[in-house]
């Protein structure tokens, strides 16, 4: 079986590809003006950001960049086209030939291009008197379109690629993580011939798409029959894919260059950008450096990032298991209360697990000042009191405490113990026991 | 005929005529301006229907100005109207407008040509008046050879394209027509700029306009098939030159006939996208039949709307660029333009500008052009398409009269120098007496 994917993505700039209109309506055909409604004498002029953001998913999907880009016009006459052409690009493309690994399994990447959206149409009224209305918010929304190799082997692996690719890419550019941000064309073939499901929106969908096109195409085969080249589309209510009308399997949209908008270099832009690390690119390399589980390593960022960045810094002092059962265990119970914490009680953390691991803290205080530093109102406390004067604490205590004092004096050093007890429970966590644990001791012995 | 004129119905078209011909005595007077001016009807204003010729675009009124009004506005100019044209500019004598057929102002039996020929009409009658017009494949050049007034085509990019209603897009440019270089000198530079609205008028640079010319180059392929009134007058203007110490070069341009298909192939390709847009509904002729499929709704507008030429052309143009016709048409015309540009170049080396006949014969007579053929009347353009091709500028300028019709020549100068062709321009219209129409009161 060969499955292979063209996906859409809308890029999350704040206006359109070719006008100034802002990509984020609400009322209907409220974010409109005359060059995404195609009226005469209009022309498309191209928003920088989004061809950034498309130039930096090419490199960032391993692929040749093209130096010199131009567009293309897609002629078909459909009512939410306003100028019955679509901008796209048809020879010419971002890049070329690049790959995105699912786990160990290379995908390889044939061509990433930009484009825009057209409109929508929406059907309404009861059936046998609808109307179309047509919303032409989305008309000019930018759009990536990436074209995998059909190197997919199953709808399973098709969606985990998808739900990859889109972990990544929101890192990468920040597209929202919402189902119909990603709309997809499916191409499957089990025999010699391809069927194309066209326009499915969603992850789920396209699994669930190519699996009832497989049971069919299997079916047709098991009693001999022929599986007929086509575009079919799939009927998320019924969870069946239906063939497409005739007209769309003869399309022939007579691309010709886009004159108004003449060519761009990109590959200057591309070789100056750097790809930052995106999640699953982090997960391959925290489990090779710090020797963990592929497992344990997706689950820590896709998490959270910084709880990432945290596991990294501790694992450095302590080592990958060390860090990794403190990070999964008590830190993440903690996290939502331990992140928004920004005063740097991260550094707590670390020196927490860190006495922890040399033995001067005993793992169930360690597990309690995190608890501490995560819960409510004790954080209040240490907030409120980074000057907290441990030495003139531990004086004070002492002084109220002569009994104390006798005892050490008499040789048991465990009387002190009452005494750390009380700071500790008096600083909430704030200095490690050791630290309080010495100075006591060392203000004791002075009144010997 | 059975139309009789009423006389109310009378009365009331010779008052309009009055008002008209009282305004255009002195229209500075009536609305104020420091200048006035007109506007081919593809050029988008606010308070103006835009049509383009185009019954589809009836009743239309843009949204916004074209950036060459807005410019002509903002430095004093007054808007005095719109302009009739072929439409959408497809055709050479303005004979393809839904809305009446321009007659020349020499000669009210012949056209005008087109497609600016509103443009040149008005720019002929009207004293110290600037027309904008718009070149796609020799609209501009072939009516001021016809009416007797000089035209400038600038250089593709020169001029914002933004409000221009689209032809072919990599070959539209706005220009300027009028009684005498003078006034072009004049407006060419408000015009004349880079514009964000129009990313193919951002990479040029500023406009110069000193320019010399020592040496014109004549390619042999322009001396043939012209009639004998153009070829005289040009051989005359050409001693003329000689005189004036001018060297006159003779150069061989074999691609020059490869001209008008590859023009037809590329401007059709892109007129048959553009004009997609016009289905009837969003602006413009409305359909109202809602409860057609879509395929029938927009097919009904555009069969009923669309003019003949504007027809043949959008089939043209879609048979063009069809998978298994396109690499063979549209992808060869895309080859064979760069190597005519290879050879405007070539000669340039040694010439200031390529100069030829505009036309090949003076303003035909409507009924001359009734009996031409598609194919014939395209023709007529070979001499205006090259330079329009390769997106030089060029200058069509009066250049001698046969049996009081006006005969033009074009100069084009390498790309960005259109302080060559007005130079040029300047010098010839030092010596030259220009004759322009008396029209009766």
């Amino acid at each position: 079986m060969k499955i292979g994917l063209e996906i859409h993505v809308q890029l999350p700039t704040r206006s359109k590809l070719f006008c100034g209109c802002s990509t984020g309506g609400d009322a209907p055909n409220s974010m409109v003006c005359p060059v995404c409604l195609g009226f005469p004498g209009s022309r498309p002029f191209l928003n920088r950001r989004a061809l950034e953001m498309g130039v930096l998913i090419t490199k960032f999907l391993n692929c040749k960049i093209t130096d010199r880009i131009w567009f293309s016009r897609k002629t078909y006459f459909y009512p939410d086209l306003p100028k019955n052409f679509q901008i796209t690009q048809y020879e010419s493309a971002l890049g070329f030939d690049g790959h995105f690994m699912v786990g160990e399994k290379r995908i390889g990447i044939w061509r990433v291009h930009l484009e825009e959206d057209p409109g929508r149409v929406k059907r309404v009224g009861r059936a046998g008197e609808e109307v179309s209305l047509i919303d032409y918010n989305r008309s000019g929304v930018p759009l990536v379109e990436i074209v995998t190799a059909p190197d997919l082997s199953s709808p399973a692996e098709a969606r985990d690629f998808l739900t990859d690719l889109i972990i990544e890419l929101r890192r990468l550019i920040g597209v929202s993580g919402e189902e119909q941000t990603m709309r997809v064309d499916a191409n499957i073939s089990i025999g010699e011939d391809r069927v194309e499901i066209k326009n499915i929106t969603g992850l789920k969908n396209v699994e669930k798409g190519l699996k009832s096109e497989v049971t069919r195409q299997t079916k047709l085969l098991a009693v001999g029959k022929r599986i007929v080249r086509e575009t079919r589309h799939y009927d998320e209510s019924r969870g069946v894919t239906l063939p497409g009308r005739e007209k769309e399997q003869e399309a022939d949209y007579g691309y010709i260059g886009e004159p108004d908008l003449g060519t761009y270099r990109i590959g200057p832009l591309a070789e100056s950008m750097v790809v930052p690390e995106t999640p699953l690119v982090r997960a391959q390399r925290m489990q090779k450096e710090h020797g963990i589980s592929a497992q344990a390593a997706r689950q820590i960022v896709l998490t959270d990032w910084e709880l990432a960045d945290l596991f990294e810094s501790l694992s450095r002092r302590v080592g990958g298991d060390t860090a990794m059962s403190w990070t999964m265990g008590p830190i993440s119970s903690g996290w939502k209360v331990l992140k928004a914490n920004t005063d740097g009680s991260w550094k707590k953390v670390t020196d927490i697990v860190e006495a922890v691991s040399e033995g001067s803290m005993s793992d169930s205080e360690g597990r309690l000042r995190i608890a501490a530093l995560s819960g409510g109102h004790e954080i209040e406390g240490i907030n409120n009191g980074p000057s907290t004067d441990l030495d003139g604490l531990i004086v004070r205590l002492v002084d109220q405490h002569p009994e104390v004092v006798k005892d050490f004096k008499k040789g048991n050093e465990k009387a002190a113990n009452f005494l750390i007890g009380q700071v500790m429970k008096e600083t909430r966590g704030q200095f490690a026991s050791k630290v309080i644990a010495e100075k006591m001791k060392r203000e004791l012995g002075k009144r010997v | 005929m059975s139309f009789f004129p009423s006389a109310a119905w009378l009365k009331e078209l010779d008052e309009k005529h009055q008002l008209f011909t009282e305004r255009l005595e002195d229209p500075l007077a009536f609305e104020g301006g420091q200048f006035h001016f007109s506007a081919k009807d593809n050029l988008c204003a606010r308070d103006f229907q835009a049509r383009a010729g185009s019954l589809i675009l009836k009743g239309y009124r843009p949204p916004f100005d074209a950036t060459p009004i807005k410019r002509l506005r903002e430095n004093g100019g007054l808007l005095l109207g719109k302009t009739n044209m072929d439409e959408y500019g497809f055709g050479s004598f303005s004979t393809n407008s839904a809305y009446g057929i321009p007659r020349n102002p020499f000669d009210i039996e012949r056209c005008c040509g087109g497609s600016s020929g509103g443009a040149a009409a008005t720019a002929s009658l009207i004293r110290d008046h600037v027309a904008l017009g718009v070149s796609t494949g020799g609209s501009i050049s072939c009516p001021s050879s016809f009416c007797g007034v000089v035209g400038l085509t600038p250089t593709y990019g020169r001029v914002s394209r933004w409000g221009l209603i689209d032809y072919g897009n990599s070959l539209d440019k706005v220009g300027l027509i009028s009684r005498t270089v003078r006034d072009i000198e004049q407006y060419l530079p408000v015009i004349a700029g880079p514009d964000h609205r129009d990313p193919t008028s951002q990479v040029q640079p500023p406009l110069d306009l000193r320019g010399e010319v020592r040496t014109v180059g004549v390619p042999e392929e322009a001396r043939t098939g012209l009639s004998p009134e153009v070829a005289g007058a040009f051989e005359e203007a050409l001693r003329d030159l000689q005189r004036s110490g001018i060297v006159v070069r003779e150069v061989r341009m074999p691609s020059l006939r490869f001209a008008i298909s590859t023009y037809y192939i590329l401007a059709t390709s892109e007129a048959s996208t553009n004009l997609a847009r016009y289905c009837g509904m969003r602006f413009g002729a409305m359909n109202e039949n809602f409860d057609q499929g879509f395929n029938d709704f927009f097919s009904d507008t555009r069969s009923r709307d669309f003019g003949t030429e504007a027809k043949r052309r959008i089939l043209l143009g879609t048979f063009s660029r069809m998978v298994g016709f396109r690499n063979k048409y549209y992808v060869k015309a895309l080859q064979v333009r760069k190597q005519i540009i290879r050879d405007y170049q070539k000669v340039m080396e040694d010439c200031d500008v390529v100069l030829t006949p505009t036309m090949p014969f003076v303003a035909p007579r409507f009924d001359e052009i009734e009996r031409m053929k598609p194919l014939e009347m395209y023709q007529a353009d070979y001499l205006t398409c090259p330079p329009n091709l390769t997106g030089m500028p060029h200058l069509s300028i009066p250049c001698g009269y046969a049996h009081g019709m006006p005969i033009g020549m074009q100069a084009v100068a390498p790309h960005w120098q259109e302080g060559t062709l007005l130079s040029f321009a300047r010098s010839w219209e030092g010596s030259f007496h220009y004759r322009f129409p008396e029209v009766a009161e």
